[in-house]
């Protein structure tokens, strides 16, 4: 597990007081807004449309069950009872108080917890691989590497003032749970040709107002060239990224301009002048970071024990939740268990404060204390031996946290939307909740498959709604609502933008709409294809003539 | 010349944000701050509005609210005109919260 050293210690607990020192100070008027905004900014709050709101960071999204009890405190005892974990894997609070959040910060110190670089043109919590150190598909633990980005990237005195925020996202498997095509720098763990481990870096990707795939800026780096490679990045971005336009900040954009090619050489070039000894870590250092991330001690089992295929004769939801939420660990006897954060009752990843503390408990008892957020805005107990699983299931299910949907229909990607966010045009958590309600039916999601639909309330697009395979865009004419569809985006490793089918929808069009693509889908698929793969063979056309039907 | 910053058309109502709360307010009659939409002051009267940015830039400055404007009302229903603003309004539409205060 990721723990603070005694600098990252001194630093939090240095930077709570500091800002309850500007807390104060603002409430007293010593402060006006214009000076205190971007203090609270760089500390995790906004002032949304309704309220105050506190973005607080799960570094790569691992987190202790101490660490999810406290998250829990936190709900209870400054806010209303219940958190939102966020696309980027952090969690957000939507009703603190000023005056508290001091406190609240300090409470977070205590378990090693802040709500640092979660907001501001800095480069902001790096996200991961919610399966990482527990699945088989991965060439190493890429959370080392995480924590290396963010020890090095925190309070980064160059990269505090970026042209833009900046999105660092790493995987170390082929199969990319993390997005990494869809971040200002991706990083995969890969091997070349002689076996040597090192990274492959991906550039200029992001979603927004401008969604763009990132490309390829170094096929493979060596381990210890990470840090310098990255610095020469970051500094053409620095140098050359436009600050003149919000909406053209971002390296995306410069990369766009520049070419990939003329981009890549310009890194070179930084990189040629870089002292790298002044940069890099050593193999001392590495190693000591990696020994954070020990893997816990596995017993040694066998796959598929009795009381796991005993349970799969007999009890069909949870033969069903295991088949869905189930996947496979790099040790034998032992499961990685998704928890979906997608019932049908509350928005898409919220949780409350008693079913948070329900989880840390389950991870205690089942996950040696270790738990994961993903993108998904689910759940994630990494180290689940077989033969509990259907303990777990049980316990799951009296939390009502047992849903059987994970990358189906109903696992929909949802932000905030109108509903809370000052940014949104629209709301986007009525829409996903009538789109779960609509397909309700759990045999159906079944039938249908594999299924990411994203929805996002403004073209900020934090739902994702460009990589969706159906994503809905939320916007807002003369008050009133529509919502822009778009096919055919992916976000895995064969990442890809969606396009847009055409003029928007009311929201009861627009869910019958969604019906018809995929009772058109049902239609017209062949044997083993998703929904994505059938539209990838007919094409869009069929699909727009059902929707505007 | 008018020095209000008001740009808006037809009746105005002025609103901001609690700095301790952060909850949408509004200013009423009275010229004080009001969580209740219902109760804001909505007006065409240029005086008032003088009044009502004065108030609102009084207490902006002694730190009670944050983030002041004029906001456009619709003459016929008394709602603001803005879709984002009948949202401050009504206030979510959904939230978890709501669901746990009613089991």
């Amino acid at each position: 597990m990721y723990r603070y050293d005694e600098f990252d210690a001194q630093l939090v607990a240095e930077r709570t007081k500091q800002f309850r020192g500007q807390v104060e100070r603002r409430l007293a008027g010593r402060l006006s807004e214009a000076e205190f905004r971007p203090l609270r900014l760089m500390n995790g709050l906004y002032l949304q449309l309704h309220a105050y709101m506190l973005r607080v960071a799960i570094p790569y999204g691992t987190l202790n069950s101490e660490q999810m009890r406290m998250l829990a405190h936190l709900a209870e005892k400054y806010d209303r009872g219940y958190g939102h974990i966020t696309t980027r894997q952090n969690i957000q609070y939507n009703w603190p108080k000023l005056p508290d959040v001091p406190d609240m910060l300090d409470d977070l110190a205590s378990v090693q917890m802040h709500a640092i670089q979660t907001s501001g043109n800095c480069i902001r919590n790096v996200t991961c691989d919610p399966y990482a150190g527990a699945t088989a598909e991965e060439i190493e633990d890429p959370r080392p590497l995480a924590e290396l980005l963010r020890q090095w990237s925190t309070l980064h005195p160059e990269f505090s003032f970026l042209p833009r925020k900046f999105k660092i996202a790493v995987t170390a498997a082929e199969k990319d749970r993390a997005l990494i095509k869809a971040h200002d720098i991706g990083i995969q763990v890969v091997k070349n040709e002689a076996g040597e481990v090192g990274y492959k870096i991906i550039v200029g990707g992001g979603l927004g107002r401008t969604p763009i795939i990132g490309q390829t800026l170094r096929e493979f780096l060596p381990k210890d060239e990470l840090l310098p490679y990255l610095t020469a990045a970051l500094r053409v971005y620095n140098r050359y990224g436009r600050r003149d336009n919000k909406y053209k900040a971002r390296i995306k954009i410069l990369v766009q301009e520049t070419g990939i090619e003329a981009f890549t050489n310009q890194v070179e070039d930084e990189y040629e002048i870089i002292d790298v000894s002044d940069i890099a870590v050593s193999e001392a250092e590495l190693e000591r970071i990696s020994s954070y991330f020990a893997s816990p001690d596995f017993e040694d089992l066998k796959d598929d024990p009795s009381e796991l295929t005993s349970a799969i004769a007999d009890n069909r939801a949870f033969s069903l939740w295991a088949k869905n939420n189930v996947a496979a660990h790099k040790a034998s006897g032992y499961s990685i268990v998704n928890i979906s954060l997608k019932p049908l009752d509350l928005a898409p990843g919220d949780i409350t404060a008693e079913q948070m503390r329900v989880v840390a408990d389950l991870a205690d008892k089942y996950s040696f204390g270790e738990l994961r957020t993903t993108h998904q805005q689910n759940l994630v107990l990494p180290h689940v031996k077989q033969a509990d699983l259907p303990a777990l299931f049980a316990q799951l299910q009296a939390a009502k946290l047992a849903s059987d949907n994970i990358n189906l229909i109903t696992d929909i990607i949802c932000c905030p939307g109108m509903d809370f966010c000052a940014l949104a045009t629209a709301r986007s958590i009525p829409i996903s909740q009538a789109i779960a309600e609509r397909f309700a039916d759990p045999e159906r999601q079944r039938t249908i498959g594999e299924m990411q639909i994203k929805i996002s309330g403004c073209i900020n697009a934090c739902g994702h709604h460009h990589v969706g395979h159906i994503g809905i865009l939320g916007l807002e004419k003369a008050g009133v609502e529509f919502y822009q569809v778009k096919l055919g985006g992916d976000s895995s490793e064969h990442a890809e933008i969606g396009k847009v089918t055409g003029p928007g929808f009311s929201e009861s069009e627009l869910i019958d709409g969604i019906e018809n693509m995929v009772d058109l889908y049902l239609k017209q698929r062949e044997e083993g294809e998703r929904f994505l793969d059938t539209y990838r063979r007919i094409g869009i056309e069929p699909f727009k003539e059902v929707l505007y039907a | 010349m008018s020095t209000l910053k008001h740009k808006g058309k037809g009746p105005q109502a002025m609103t901001a944000n609690e700095l301790q709360d952060g909850f949408s307010v509004w200013l009423d009659p009275s010229l004080n701050w009001t969580r209740i939409f219902a109760d804001a002051l909505r007006t065409e009267d240029e005086d008032l509005m003088e009044k009502m940015q004065d108030k609102a830039d009084a207490d902006e400055q002694n730190n009670i609210v944050v983030g002041t404007y004029f906001i456009d009302i619709e003459p016929d229903t008394g709602l603001p005109v803005r879709y984002r603003e009948k949202f401050r309004v009504k206030g979510p539409s959904y939230d978890t919260a709501d669901l746990l205060e009613s089991q």
